[in-house]
Order: structure tokens, then sequence, then C-alpha cells
């Protein structure tokens, strides 16, 4: 295993953990005034509610929580930077995202990192929790075990299956892009851009880019072999071992360009590198070797692909990365709470890619009308009402596209998420002022 | 935005580049055949490992391609788009000795590059090579290939073919 993090968020982490023991819990949502109501909640009265479901099945997303449910299904096969770390160990993880969708979101996620040997064996788990839940999160979830995972269930389950390292990463990605075309005088369609990294979050990416309307000739993607292209020795192998990358192989780079990163940027308008732990992954004589007014997105997490300053002095216009303490954050909480809340309010089947570009169009525009600059091409985690119209966007795409159980016009679902939202940060107010939930310790 | 400083690429050679056409090889082919060739054998190898392919499958390729082009016996057909080889086919006569039909046209290469698969070249270039075989006196198709290789058995399996002979294999203990 790789080295435990250190630092000051390591620290109280671990303290704040053992302080806690979980990050979220069960809490009633209908009033007990006496025991007797317990014969409208439970047995007798309950059995009431189960006779009108098991008639109609259906209505076990309007008689119970399952609508606003999400499981967070992961085998803890690739977890952050850690690797494989199993299901125990991705727990905490799971426990933070589930609070993180609950705040942001308003949405009752619950962690299930399961014990799984392959991925027909995941596939069978999802589909057994099905009946319980409104929603499916996969997570940390290896390539490409996740495209298949995804794949099938996005097929076979009539609820949302969302895999956030594929398409939470690409659609902020394809925000933060949309505005740093924009910023820089550029069209998607016309624009040369660089995938670098050929993983989950990059080949969501490049589907979500051409769903938009790029043109996959202008794309080039790079995995640890260098450029993909229809004639690579190696073309038979993917074909069979990773079919979603080999549909790329043979679909981009319309010009056939061969060789390393600095043969794909040469010429290129855009990069997004989503390719392992920096710093030293990027040259600045490859960035210099971009188009004039370049942008850069550096996504790995620690540490970048190369430092965003050394982005700068190489030539790069506009650089965003995953890090907060950089400008121009990529990050999946922007997006992820407010996909669900907004799939979650129509009780959608399914998260459809055109769903995930029109809640990236919202997030967009977010940051547009407050005024795009070369530090600010996204919104940040603070401004809480971004959830609420992306959500909006969303349950209305999903409506628009027929995938929506439930019908609603664009200001019901804005009202319908502002509410839920609001209504997770005011009990959280409230949990704190009570005293129900402690400061930590110092 | 125009590219600036773009090294200078190979001419694309994608489906774009006019429908693909098919014909007898000739030896100027052989370089591209070669290729497609090692590739085959690696794409074998890829679904099995008991199909390791030789270090110099190359200059192996060269020579039995060579002694190909000499047999009367051997059908060398390519599929070319745009002036370049995307496809081949190798496929042979023999006599079966003790069955009937007796005259079988043998097809035992047949490699189409993955970007014009699925647009129904590997249908066109299955039928030529029937007609040219059956021209030849073949009564009976038959193709070679591991039993692993998924591709090439649903390729068959889709046009008719049914197993014929099965080859077992064990590693020696």
């Amino acid at each position: 295993m790789k080295e435990a993090p250190e630092g000051d968020d390591a620290k109280k982490a671990l303290s704040y953990s053992k302080f806690y023991a979980g990050k979220v819990g069960v809490a009633p949502k209908v009033p007990v005034r006496s025991l007797q109501d317990f014969g409208i909640w439970y047995t007798p009265g309950v059995a009431a509610v189960s006779h009108a479901i098991a008639g109609d099945t259906e209505l076990s997303f309007e008689l119970t929580g399952r609508w606003n449910s999400v499981a967070i299904i992961t085998d803890g096969s690739r977890v952050l930077g850690l690797g494989n770390i199993g299901p125990e160990g991705a727990l905490p993880v799971m426990e933070g995202k589930a609070l993180i969708y609950k705040y942001l979101g308003g949405v009752d996620a619950f962690p299930l990192p399961v014990r799984a040997r392959d991925q027909e064996q995941i596939i069978s788990l999802v589909k057994a929790l099905e009946p319980s839940f409104g929603g499916i999160n996969l997570e940390d979830i290896e390539s490409p075990k996740c495209f298949e995972i995804l794949d099938r269930l996005r097929g076979e389950l009539s609820i949302p299956v969302w895999h956030d390292d594929q398409q939470g990463t690409a659609g902020v990605s394809i925000a933060g892009l949309f505005n740093a075309l924009e910023l820089t005088g550029r069209k998607l369609r016309g624009s040369r851009i660089v995938l670098f990294g050929s993983g989950a979050a990059n080949l969501a990416t490049a589907r979500l880019l051409m769903g938009a309307g790029a043109d996959p000739k202008d794309l080039i993607m790079l995995d640890s072999r260098g450029i993909l292209h229809p004639e690579r020795d190696d073309i038979d192998q993917l074909m069979v071992k990773n079919r979603w990358k080999y549909e790329l192989a043979i679909k981009t780079n319309g010009d056939r360009v061969k060789g390393g990163l600095k043969e794909a940027l040469t010429g290129a308008d855009a990069l997004i590198a989503a390719a392992g732990v920096g710093p030293d992954l990027i040259k600045k004589s490859e960035i210099a070797a971009m188009n004039k007014r370049a942008i850069a997105f550096l996504l790995a997490n620690p540490v970048p692909e190369m430092m965003p300053q050394e982005a700068v002095k190489a030539g790069a216009e506009i650089v965003a990365t995953g890090r907060s303490d950089f400008p121009n954050q990529v990050n999946n909480s922007l997006l992820f709470p407010a996909i669900f809340r907004g799939a979650l309010d129509v009780r959608a089947r399914t998260i459809t890619d055109s769903m995930v570009i029109a809640a990236a169009r919202e997030l967009a525009r977010h940051a547009k009308d407050k005024g795009l600059s070369k530090t600010h091409i996204l919104p940040t985690m603070v401004e809480w009402k971004v959830y609420p119209e992306v959500a909006a966007t969303v349950g209305s795409q999903a409506v628009k596209e027929g995938h929506a159980r439930r019908r609603a016009s664009k200001k019901e679902l804005l009202d319908a998420a502002t509410e839920m939202i609001k209504h997770s940060r005011r009990a959280m107010d409230a949990l704190r002022e009570s005293g129900v939930i402690l400061e930590p310790p110092e | 935005m125009s590219p600036r400083n773009r090294p200078k690429t190979d001419p694309p050679r994608s489906a774009s580049a006019g429908p693909p056409s098919i014909r007898k090889a000739s030896k100027a082919d052989s370089k591209d055949i070669v290729e497609l060739i090692v590739r085959l054998k690696r794409l074998n190898n890829e679904f099995d490992p008991l199909f390791g392919v030789v270090p110099d499958a190359k200059q192996r390729a060269e020579k039995y391609l060579a002694s190909s082009f000499e047999s009367s016996g051997t059908l060398l057909l390519v599929a070319t788009s745009g002036g370049r080889v995307i496809g081949v086919v190798r496929a042979e006569i023999e006599e079966r000795l003790f069955y009937r039909p007796a005259r079988e046209g043998h097809i035992t290469e047949m490699y189409i590059l993955p970007e014009h698969r699925r647009a129904r070249l590997g249908q066109e270039l299955l039928r030529t090579t029937i007609r040219e075989l059956t021209k030849k006196g073949a009564e009976i198709i038959v193709a070679d290939l591991p039993v692993r290789n998924e591709i090439g058995v649903s390729f068959y399996t889709k046009r008719g073919f049914r197993r014929l002979t099965e080859t077992f294999a064990q590693m020696p203990q």
C-alpha cells in the first residue's frame, strides 16, 4: 500500500473520525408524538402502505423515501490516489460523499462499499439493491471495469446510475472548457483539444465533448503509450481489452498525429490532463508548443500533472486544476449533488449524456453571469444557488427527453430543489445549535 | 484556430478515403500485407497465450508471403482504400485425402484493419474469396482460426459456417 497521507487535514480527519465515529446517520422525517404513532409508521398501519405499493411498485417512489435515496457503491478498487484499498478502506470516503450529497443536494445517500470478486458480482449486487433506491452512484471502481458496469447498469436498471469518476469529472471539465473557449475567442467545433490520459474521466470527457458538438477528428487522446490512432500496434488488443478506448482511437485524431505529448500539443488549443500524479508529467516546452491563448486543465490530485504557475510561465492563458488552493477548481462536488437533486425530483429513470451536458452548460452559464476571467471559469462550492439551478436544468431535461416519471415545470423544479437544499442547510444549523451535532474537540 | 507548427503527417487513410475495392494481391503490396499478417497473429495472441508470437514474425511473414506468391494453389486478395492495403485474405486449395467433398478451399488468414471493420468489407472480401476458390474447383470452404478468437468465430458463424474440426491442446507437465 502507498504511504499514509500527511498534513493538517489528514491529522484532523483521523482525530475527528475517532470523535464522531461516522459522518452520517439516519434521522427521522416523521414526528413521534407518542408511542401510539408507531401504529401508523409501523405495524399495523404500515401494512396498508405496503399493500398499495405491492399493487403498484411505482408507488414506492411516492409513499417511501426511495425517491430521495441514492446508494453509493464501490468495491474499493481505485480509491483516491490510494489505489485498491478494499471496501472497508473506502468507507470513510463514501461517508464523506454521502455528507456532501446531503448538505449540498439534500439527497439521502447511503455509503455502501461492497465485497465483490468481479464486475458481474457488482452488477448483480446493484441490480438486487434497485428496489430500495431512487438512484445509484458508482464510485472509485477501477477502469475499464467501471465502463462495463456503468453501461450494463444504465441499460438494465430503471433508476439513474451515475459513475462520478466518469460523468462527474467530465461534466465539470466540459463546463470549465466551455467558458475557457469562450474567453479565448474559440468555438468548441474547430478547436483542437488534447486529452492526456485515457482513464475513466477523459474517456467520458471525450464522449461528452462529442455529444456537445465537438468534431471527433479535432480531439487527440493519449494514454501511457502515446497518442491514440487507428494504426497503433496495440489497436486489436484495445478492441479486446478496452473497447471504450478503442472506439475513441478509431474515431478521434482525424489528422493521424502520431507520437507523444509534444506532437499532440503542437498546434493544440486546449489540453485536458487527467493522466496521473505530477508535477513532472508535462514539460514547459510541450505547453509552449500549443497555440496562443492556450487552455490547460491539469486535473490530477493531489499534485497536478504540472504545477499551474509553470503552465502559465510556459504560455498557458487559462489554467484549471482539481485543487481548491488554485483558481479554477474542477470539482466534482459542483455537479453530482445537483445532478441527483434534479434527477430525483422528477423520479428520472436514467441520467443521459445530454442531461449531463445541459447541467454543464448551466454550470458554465452561472460562472459567466458573474463575469468570466482567466481565474474565474467555474463557480465554487460556496455559491449554493448554483445547485438548485443545475438541478432544475437536469430535471427539466429529463422531462423533455421522456425519462421522467413525474412531470414538472422548470420553475416548479427550481422551487422544489431550492427548498430541499435549504432544508438540508437549515437542518445542519439546527442540529449544531441544539447541540445534537457537537463541535469538534481541539 | 488554425494549427501552427503542426508537423507533417501521413495523409489520412480513414474510411473517408473512398470506398474500398478488392483485387488480387501483387508483389508491390507485400510490405502492407506482411504488416497485416503480423497484426493478425498478434490478435490471436490477445485471445490465447498458446499463440505467443515469435519475435521475428515479420521476417517469417515475408518468407511465407513470398512463397505464397510462387504457389499456384494459393489465393491472395487485398482490400484497398485510397491506395493503401486495408485488408487481406490468404487461402489455398487442398485435397482432402479420405473425405468428400474432396477439394477444399482453405482460408488460412483473413484480416481487416480495425477502423475499416463493421462496414461489410469482411463480408465482401469473404464473398470474393469464395468465388475465386470456387473458380479453382473448391467444393467446400473452410477457415482456420483459434477457437478463442471471438471476433473471427463470430464472423464465420454469422455467415453460415459451422465448426468442422477441433484441435485440442495441453502443455505437457
